[in-house]
């Protein structure tokens, strides 16, 4: 499989999902595992426990919400109708289906090709170039961003500026640390303008890492797309 | 092959007259001397530096280097030596025909070092280096010397040493200490004496617990087990804060609190009062940053070359509002006659009875500061 | 349009909000700091609003994608508001840059700046995440919105102006702190950087 035809695939899911009620969710998600199961195999039931555990809580905090505060659903509330706590409870199942097979497919495209490094899956999905050069770019700077954090932290805390629990002084105080990483960023960043990359032209070599060309989609491609697809026409058209 | 070493003091132009000499045509390699300046900033894997370097024919032997093989380790969380290392071996698959290198050979340890000098003695490429550790010119190379400009930033080491108030820095004692990483056992029953007015060298590899056992001393963690006394008093940083231990880091920008000297004393100050933890005045403050180069306190960091603001960064160790100073690569970019200065002013902060904790791969640094070595790695820490 | 110089503030910009946006998520906060790097990306470009609309505008939305697919799916669907705020700090926010700058610092037109900033922001934020919030999370996007949403749900409004007048109430305040560190941040740029990224 691509990863443009995996993208394809999960944006496909994600449009049926949205659409989609109970049954059509349910169809969605068979896909979906379907798709764990021949792509990634042991590491579906992974995607499965992460993507339960970033729903659970919204899916808690909206049950306190619909079906114990509010007692009814939006269109009885919307239509000015008395409504159920039965009706609230589909609205948050539905809800939280859908938020959890967006979680789901994304999970199952990150997963899929996770063996790539990241210049390798930025090169081969279609996207103009310059939004390649600049994603790239930005997990670079994430990396030296967080590196920066961990040792600011360690001399702020050493300062006493701030402390390493939570605390009243880190509210005041953390915007130091802020500063003091954006500071030392930038410093990296224009060294890198100024010496580096004009020496070298190093931004043209990004140019030629990231060219390639664009790769077809595959029959794995088309057969997960062409699922997807009609499983999300049914699941409308069911809703 | 031209192969030059450019040789002067810091702030006479060497940085200027090796890029002059690369050029900016996009025909040299360029390894700088700030921290990340051996990465390229266009890659979160080592896999991916190397492949962007990577050239259509390999045109040069390869520099072998274990961090190669790390394949999906991000070039950010490297250690200085670790992505010098990386560079050199980026720039061995590439097609550039020149290397330039400013003084980032010092961030490596001594074997590494050599065997980068090797490399670059006898490779089909034209090296221009400045290396303040370079002081000749090895058999083969030619010398460019550069004089100190008028400009340049005036230290005074001598005269903070001097200055310096006498002390009685705490004993520290660590006892049968465990401390633990999720994926990785650092410590395991540690015993530690560090006596005052003594001064310590950290060994051992990477990823070894130098950085921990600086990060348990100052409290950004705690031990899971064991404790730490100062002077036989239990001390517990991660709760308590930090009373003891002034830290200047390896990269200098890492530690200002604030964007001018000013504003990073006052803050340091309000947040140490709260302790009881006198500062110096704000009057001998600027006196000593004077000595160590700044005109004035309102100076904007940032602006200031990286060679100054490493120097600034010893502003806190030698301030003398903690007994113990911790030192990280002190000596990274710092010319021959600074280096010298420094192990003197070091020195003198032991015999004023401070205790002192320093990182280097400095050798000749070193063995110019009468220390004694303590060794981690293996879960342990010994006093060699 | 998008020289060298432009897109390293664009992807440092971006860095900032998937790296600050990270930290507060898993810490669990209840506040964003994810659109700091956008608003300050169109101050290191002002004057030029349509050039700083532009870069914010990049930084934003490949911040969005990034936390979606390293941290928090469901955050690209609020890529339009990404939209909006690097409009608002383009064409209005920016225009504060001067007095952001200013040495010494004038507290009064500082604050008053930060503050109407932060409320145009945050107002911005909140109508159009609104149709997000009430669809896609029903209204609730965690334990600081629950209970806000809670009351006016109860009281008979339906979701989507729920979801709003929850943003309304919340969004504002959050978008000020954003723009207050954003202008802090631009106050300490090194002027060389910000030169550089001008082209002057």
């Amino acid at each position: 499989m691509t990863p443009n035809g995996a993208i394809v695939f999960g944006l496909v899911v994600v449009a049926g999902a949205m659409l989609a009620r109970d049954a059509g969710l349910a169809m969605l998600a068979v896909v979906c595992i379907a798709f764990g199961a021949v792509e990634i195999q042991s590491r579906t039931l992974r995607a499965l426990t992460w993507s339960a555990g970033i729903v659970a809580p919204l899916a808690a905090f909206m049950a306190v919400v619909w079906i114990g505060i509010v007692g009814r659903a939006p269109d009885e509330i919307a239509a000015g109708v008395t409504g159920s706590r039965t009706a609230a409870m589909a609205h948050v199942l539905t809800v939280s289906g859908r938020l959890f097979l967006v979680a789901l497919v994304v999970q199952l495209v990150i997963s899929r090709f996770a063996h790539l490094t990241p210049l390798q899956f930025i090169r081969s999905i279609a996207a103009p170039v310059t939004v390649k050069k600049l994603t790239v770019l930005t997990l670079s700077l994430i990396d030296t961003i967080l590196q920066a954090v961990d040792r600011a932290r360690t001399a702020l805390i050493a300062a006493g500026v701030v402390t390493p629990g939570f605390s009243m002084r880190n509210i005041g105080h953390g915007f130091i640390l802020i500063q003091t990483v954006w500071l030392s960023v930038i410093t990296i960043a224009t060294g890198r303008l100024k010496d580096k990359w004009p020496a070298e032209n190093t931004l043209a070599r990004l140019d030629h890492a990231l060219s390639s060309p664009s790769v077809p989609l595959g029959c794995a491609d088309l057969i997960w797309i062409g699922l997807a697809a009609v499983a999300s026409a049914v699941a409308v058209a069911v809703r | 092959m031209e192969r030059v070493a450019i040789a002067g003091p810091n702030f006479s132009g060497r940085s200027e007259t090796l890029r002059a000499r690369l050029g900016a045509d996009g025909k040299s390699f360029f390894l700088g001397p700030y921290a990340e300046a051996a990465l390229s900033g266009l890659s979160s894997t080592v896999a991916d530096e190397i492949a962007i370097y990577r050239g259509s024919a390999q045109r040069h032997a390869t520099f072998p280097a274990d961090i190669a093989a790390a394949g999906m380790r991000k070039p950010a969380t490297l250690s200085g030596g670790e992505q010098v290392l990386l560079a050199l071996h980026c720039f061995s698959r590439s097609d550039y025909g020149a290397i330039g290198i400013d003084t980032a050979l010092e961030q490596l340890d001594v074997a590494n070092r050599a065997r980068a000098l090797d490399y670059l003695a006898v490779g089909a490429f034209d090296v221009t280096l400045a290396d303040n550790r370079v002081e000749q010119a090895p058999a083969g190379w030619s010398r460019q010397d550069t004089a100190r400009t008028a400009d340049g930033f005036s230290l005074d080491l001598e005269g903070i040493a001097g200055a310096l108030k006498p002390r009685t820095a705490p004993a520290i004692a660590i006892s049968g200490m465990d401390f633990s990483y999720p994926s990785k056992d650092i410590f395991r029953g540690v015993d530690l004496s560090l006596a005052p007015a003594t001064i310590y060298r950290l060994i051992g590899d990477n990823g070894a617990g130098k950085t921990t056992l600086l990060k348990l001393l100052v409290g950004v963690l705690a031990p899971a087990r064991g404790t730490i006394s100062l002077d036989g008093t239990p001390y517990q940083p991660r709760r308590s804060g930090n009373r003891a231990f002034a830290l200047a880091t390896q990269n200098p920008d890492h530690q200002w609190c604030g964007a001018t000297l000013r504003e990073d004393v006052a803050r340091r100050r309000n947040a140490l009062s709260g302790r009881g933890i006198a500062l110096p005045s704000e009057e001998e403050f600027a006196a000593l940053s004077r000595r160590l180069g700044a005109k004035s306190l309102d100076n904007h960091v940032y602006e200031l070359p990286l060679v100054a603001r490493k120097r600034l960064s010893w502003l806190w160790p030698f301030c003398g509002a903690m007994p113990w100073a911790m030192l990280d690569e002190p000596t990274i970019g710092q010319d021959r006659d600074t280096r010298v200065a420094l192990a003197a002013a070091v020195t003198r902060l032991g015999e004023r009875g401070y205790g002192v904790l320093f990182v280097t791969h400095d050798d000749d640094f070193a063995a110019c500061v009468p220390h004694r070595v303590l060794r981690i790695g293996g879960g342990t820490i010994r006093e060699e | 349009m998008l020289t060298t110089p432009r897109l390293i503030v664009i992807a440092l910009c971006a860095a900032l909000n998937v790296s600050l946006g990270t930290v507060v998520y898993l810490i669990k906060l209840p506040i964003y700091l994810d659109s700091i790097g956008t608003i300050l990306c169109a101050l290191l470009l002002a004057p030029d609003r349509i050039v700083g609309f532009v870069c914010a505008t990049l930084a934003g939305l490949i911040s969005v994608a990034l936390i979606g697919l390293l941290v928090n799916p469901f955050y690209p669907w609020f890529a339009l508001t990404m939209v909006a705020i690097a409009a608002v700090s383009a064409f209005l926010t920016a225009g504060g840059a001067p007095v952001f700058r200013a040495r010494p610092m004038p507290v009064v037109p500082f604050a008053i700046r930060v503050v109407l900033y932060g409320i145009v922001t945050g107002i911005m934020a909140a109508v159009v995440s609104a149709p997000v919030v009430a669809y896609l999370f029903g209204g609730v996007t965690g334990s600081g919105s629950a209970f806000i949403v809670a009351l006016f749900l109860k009281a008979g409004q339906q979701v989507l102006s729920a979801a709003l007048l929850s943003g309304l109430a919340a969004d504002p305040v959050d978008k000020t702190l954003q723009v207050l560190f954003a202008a802090l941040l631009y106050r300490a740029t090194p002027v060389d950087f910000i030169k550089l990224v001008r082209g002057q």
